[in-house]
């Protein structure tokens, strides 16, 4: 398995961003990004020049687009167009089906963000009746993620579904508009992708399917659990008999550097690592040795998912820095 | 320049999250497709009726535990912006849409080539259409004119 850094959230002036495609993914290289999804409000006509930019940046494109509706803004990948236009606010699941049946998958995108008239169609207000049709929820939104208001409502609205036993994945978006030179970093939102498959549509929504993500101002923070002499890594089901569930469980945490040295400050601050889950937060320790590993064994009963999260210092601000989609488990 | 539509009409805040849809028949296939649209007020000029509105959202929108601190900087999101936006679809697809916020846009499809947002492809015969999503109108009215013509030249 290979980790591949990307930003699901961007635009450019086939809606209302500023950059063209080539200008952004020239700036994705030098932000170490091995690709984008280009999610253009309401269209996919952006995609036109993708395959000479890929060729020119190296950075992988994948086709999505960012339903801009009246009632929320949800982010599609790996589909083309689906109509939205005749969607009223309790007709989200028909419009879901559509981008599903058409091999794509759907996001929420920024749940909390502002509503119309100051953001039009920007804060979530459509009616779910089933939480199993959200592939994922964009829970960092814009730069510097983890300071802002709106994503830690729905960091919780995440952290809530996945206490309720839905398999949701969460993600990161800069809801890139423009290549200035912003001070405020963006965040990554690390695929797990097998080695011998490409960068490619269908590799980015299996990844995103399976819970195959860590999301991270700079580092990769991986984990596995060890049970009955396996390992389970990130978005992996551990099955377990009546008996089994009451097992201890080892925890192994790592941390690999980011690939540009500017995001190499994150793993040499103070930091430490929380292991958390429905039950709360299992345990927590800083990560030791040259590289960066954190393990210990936890007894509890009733687990549905485990996840790591790094917290420490971001330029001299305590706040969380990573976090991993979650290992699952369930009993037979 | 043949005229294949030209329309106007006049919008209402009652008006917001609605789309108008407008069909129209080409009787043969064209080289080109010229799109205007325009509408005005783009702005809210209306400073005690945006400051109403602004605090219906942070209501509405906001966490309560931090409300207070947003109605502070409720000027942050002036001024207030009526948006309204164009899709275009042929008598086979979509052809693709413009969102974004100047309230004077003109666009030109063709087969080859199309204006930013727009997919191109062959001018066909048959019922296009296109929709004015209205996202938001938040002055007292706002009007809009759209005009389809011939294109003039091959992008
Ligand atoms: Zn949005
Ligand atoms: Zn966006």
């Amino acid at each position: 398995m290979k980790w591949h850094p990307f930003e699901l959230h961007t635009h450019t002036p086939h809606s209302d961003g500023t950059h063209t495609l080539l200008e952004m993914c020239k700036q994705a290289k030098e932000l170490g990004l091995s690709g984008i999804a280009l999610t253009d409000h309401n269209t996919v006509s952006g995609l036109i020049d993708s395959d000479e930019v890929t060729k020119e940046t190296g950075v992988a494109i994948i086709p999505g687009m960012e339903w801009t509706t009246f009632y929320g803004h949800m982010l599609t990948l790996g589909a083309p167009y689906c109509e939205w236009r005749d969607l009223g606010p309790a007709d989200i699941g028909k419009g879901i089906e559509r981008v599903h049946q058409k091999g794509g998958i759907v996001g929420i995108a920024h749940p909390y963000s502002m509503g119309s008239p100051i953001c039009t169609g920007c804060h979530w207000e459509y009616e779910i009746t089933d939480w199993n049709q959200i592939d994922y929820i964009e829970v960092w939104h814009e730069t510097m993620p983890s300071l802002r208001n709106h994503n830690a409502q729905a960091f919780r609205l995440w952290t809530d579904l996945l206490n309720q036993g839905f398999r949701i994945a969460a993600t990161a978006g800069r809801d890139w508009h423009r290549s200035d030179n912003d001070k405020n970093l963006a965040a990554y939102t690390y695929l797990g992708i097998e080695d011998s498959e490409p960068l490619s549509a269908l590799s980015v929504v299996d990844a995103i399917s399976r819970g195959r993500l860590c999301i991270s101002m700079g580092p990769l923070l991986l984990f596995k659990i060890l049970s009955d002499q396996r390992a389970y890594g990130i978005g992996e089901v551990i099955g377990r008999t009546g008996e089994e569930r009451k097992r201890a469980l080892t925890i192994n945490v790592s941390l690999q550097q980011a690939n540009i040295p500017e995001r190499q400050w994150i793993a040499t601050e103070a930091h430490s690592v929380i292991i958390e889950s429905n039950q709360g937060e299992l345990c927590r320790g800083p990560l030791s040795g040259e590289d960066f590993q954190f393990s210990e064994t936890i007894e509890a009963d009733n687990l549905l998912w485990v996840r790591a999260r790094l917290y420490g210092l971001q330029e001299g601000l305590l706040a969380t820095l990573a976090f991993t989609n979650p290992i699952y488990l369930e009993s037979h | 320049m043949h005229e294949l539509l030209a329309v106007e009409g006049k919008l209402y805040p009652s008006s917001s999250k609605t789309h108008i849809t407008y069909q129209f028949h080409i009787p043969t296939p064209l080289p080109s497709l010229q799109i205007d649209f325009q509408y005005a007020p783009k702005k809210s000029e209306d400073k005690s009726g945006s400051r109403r509105l602004i605090e219906q959202s942070i209501e509405q929108y906001v966490h309560p535990s931090m409300q207070a601190a947003y109605m502070d900087k409720w000027e942050q999101y002036m001024p207030l912006q009526n948006l309204l936006t164009i899709s275009v679809d042929d008598p086979s697809e979509f052809r693709g849409s413009a969102h974004r916020h100047p309230e004077k846009q003109s666009y030109l499809l063709a087969t080859s080539s199309a204006s930013p947002g727009f997919i191109p492809g062959a001018i066909l015969e048959g019922i296009w259409r296109i929709t004015i999503s209205v996202h938001c109108v938040v002055t007292p009215d706002c009007n809009y004119l759209l005009r389809v013509t011939e294109g003039e030249q091959h992008l």
